[in-house]
């Protein structure tokens, strides 16, 4: 059949690959000192600013380590719900309602984080009804805290619907049931049939969504920047208020933030993907 | 018993943020250590239809905004995602497509962010769309680039063999064929564009006041009763599409 597609492809690149090349090529020059505000020539001075700052690293760190817990969490919850109850999710009205979640934006679930888990949260309010705390300085800091503990639980909650669903599904289309039926006939015990069979095979095809899901929270902004803190920031928080910032000064170590970002996560999605498909 | 006791607490948990966001918005005065607000009111649903406070000015602006992008992506991506399925390098295309996620929105705006100002969109409607455009455009190439299987190939093949032009292949075959996964595709980016915050506030440079903006100057001033109200109506949207069809917020052109 003769496919002619130039003109869909040149649309393709002007739209989704152009404004990412020029946008990122903008960056680099920026942040060498080539064009912008103040800039006096080609100069490694901003790269090494950052990439010599622990602040840059710790917030990297950071970004990386709400991910990770975020996600390993939304897995496993996912993964147990729907290996626990795989029919429930698919008919019935938890097949509907465990959607909702899906409905919220970050923004507002991080807005309802805070004022659940806060000093003056609903909460701490039960905890003082309760008579558990006298006052709310009493409340530990679950949000705007050290450990991100807002943050991850917004974003944990926003996936592990998803995973649940997608988990739901996969458990019908891989004919995970039959699996288990096929284990035990062979003597697994039922942890033995999960364990075993059900759930490498759910985590093998998801293993690429769990994988962007993950660089998707590590690149996050709305939920960090009303639940974080500025002593622990996650990357793009940073990256954003150091081009916001008065000093114009800042604004060519805001793009090489967002360039080493850039650089990291690709760096990341090619290893951990391309593995998997090395795998097979 | 106990099965379905934990089904019902499990739902009841899975509707708990929207009861609260709706018991906030109705509120008045929430003094520590109260549970409930000291006085429940329509005001602040009043609020939205008066012109001064502006949130009725922001859902009409954030339906704009999103109908604005949804309407001409669905197409172009509907059309454009065709060649990049059918062609040798799908793979390496459809990886392109991911980068704007893999990047995060919000760096890709800091990014582009001295285009839109140069050129006069910053702080502008369009300028906003623009740039949502950028996101939102390789999502839905993703999208259907489930949908150009070998079955719509050979359904091309049999109107072109029966004397069909391509545009005729478009408007009788392959757009019906598609209606729901263009649906579907539609919702989807409405949704995106709805939900988006970090690359508005960037290219809008905070004068294009849709609905995510509105709850973070509410939370900023401290007004939770507002911020509630603007977050229950950024959620009401999709909820609408939930009892529609589920597919509608959550689901490819493969039906996956």
């Amino acid at each position: 059949m003769a496919i002619k597609p130039s003109l869909p492809l040149a649309l393709f690149l002007a739209l989704a690959v152009l404004p990412l090349l020029l946008g990122l090529g903008y960056a680099l020059a920026y942040s060498l000192g080539i064009i912008g505000y103040g800039a006096e020539g080609l100069t490694l001075a901003h790269w090494r600013a950052v990439l010599g700052s622990a602040y840059f690293w710790r917030t990297l760190a950071f970004s990386f380590y709400i991910a990770l817990v975020t996600i390993s969490l939304a897995v496993g919850v996912a993964m147990a719900l729907a290996v626990a109850w795989p029919r429930a999710f698919r008919r019935g009205s938890l097949s509907l309602f465990i959607y909702f979640p899906l409905a919220i934006p970050a923004i507002v679930m991080a807005f309802f984080i805070f004022q659940l888990l806060s000093g003056g949260g609903l909460v701490s309010r039960l905890s003082w009804q309760a008579g558990l705390i006298s006052g709310l300085e009493q409340f530990p800091g679950l949000v705007n805290d050290r450990w991100g503990i807002g943050i991850i639980l917004a974003h944990f909650l926003m996936a592990a619907p998803f995973f649940t669903i997608l988990f739901a599904r996969l458990y019908a289309s891989e004919r995970a049931e039959a699996l288990v039926l096929l284990a035990r006939t062979l003597g697994a015990g039922p942890r033995q049939a999960a364990f075993r069979v059900v759930v490498p095979v759910l985590l093998r095809r998801v293993f690429p969504t769990i994988v962007l899901y993950g660089l998707f929270v590590m690149g996050a902004y709305e939920a960090p920047l009303l639940l974080g803190r500025q002593t622990s920031q996650m990357v793009s928080v940073l990256a954003v208020q150091k081009l916001q910032r008065f000093n114009l000064g800042d604004i060519p170590q805001a793009y090489v933030i967002c360039l080493a970002y850039a650089a990291i996560v690709l760096t990341l999605a090619a290893w951990l993907l391309g593995r998997e498909r090395a795998r097979g | 018993m106990a099965g379905r006791f934990l089904k019902y607490a499990f739902i009841a948990l899975l509707l708990f943020p929207f009861a609260f966001l709706l018991m906030l918005s109705f509120g008045r005065g929430w003094g520590y250590p109260h549970v409930f607000p000291e006085q429940w009111t329509l005001e602040n649903w009043r609020f939205i239809l008066e012109s001064q406070a502006g949130l009725g000015h922001s859902v009409l602006l954030s339906l704009l905004v999103s109908l604005g992008v949804a309407v001409p992506v669905t197409l172009a991506s509907f059309w454009v995602s065709r060649a990049v399925s059918y062609s040798p390098y799908r793979r390496r295309w459809l990886v392109l497509a991911y980068l704007p996620y893999v990047l995060a929105p919000v760096v890709l705006a800091a990014c582009l962010q001295a285009f839109f100002f140069r050129g006069g969109l910053s702080g502008k409607v369009w300028g906003v769309m623009a740039a949502q455009l950028f996101i939102t455009f390789p999502y839905g190439v993703i999208f259907f680039s489930g949908f150009w299987n070998r079955r719509m190939q050979a359904m091309e093949q049999l109107v072109a063999t029966l004397g069909g032009s391509r545009a005729q292949a478009y408007i009788r075959v392959l757009i019906p064929v598609a209606r729901e996964a263009l649906m579907t595709c539609f919702f989807q980016i409405f949704l995106i564009s709805w939900f988006e915050y970090g690359l508005t506030t960037l290219i809008g440079v905070g004068k294009v006041q849709t609905l995510t903006l509105k709850v973070f100057q509410y939370v900023n001033e401290a007004n939770i009763f507002l911020a509630a109200l603007a977050g229950c109506l950024l959620v009401l949207p999709p909820v609408v599409l939930l009892w529609l069809n589920r597919r509608y917020v959550f689901s490819g052109a493969g039906g996956r």
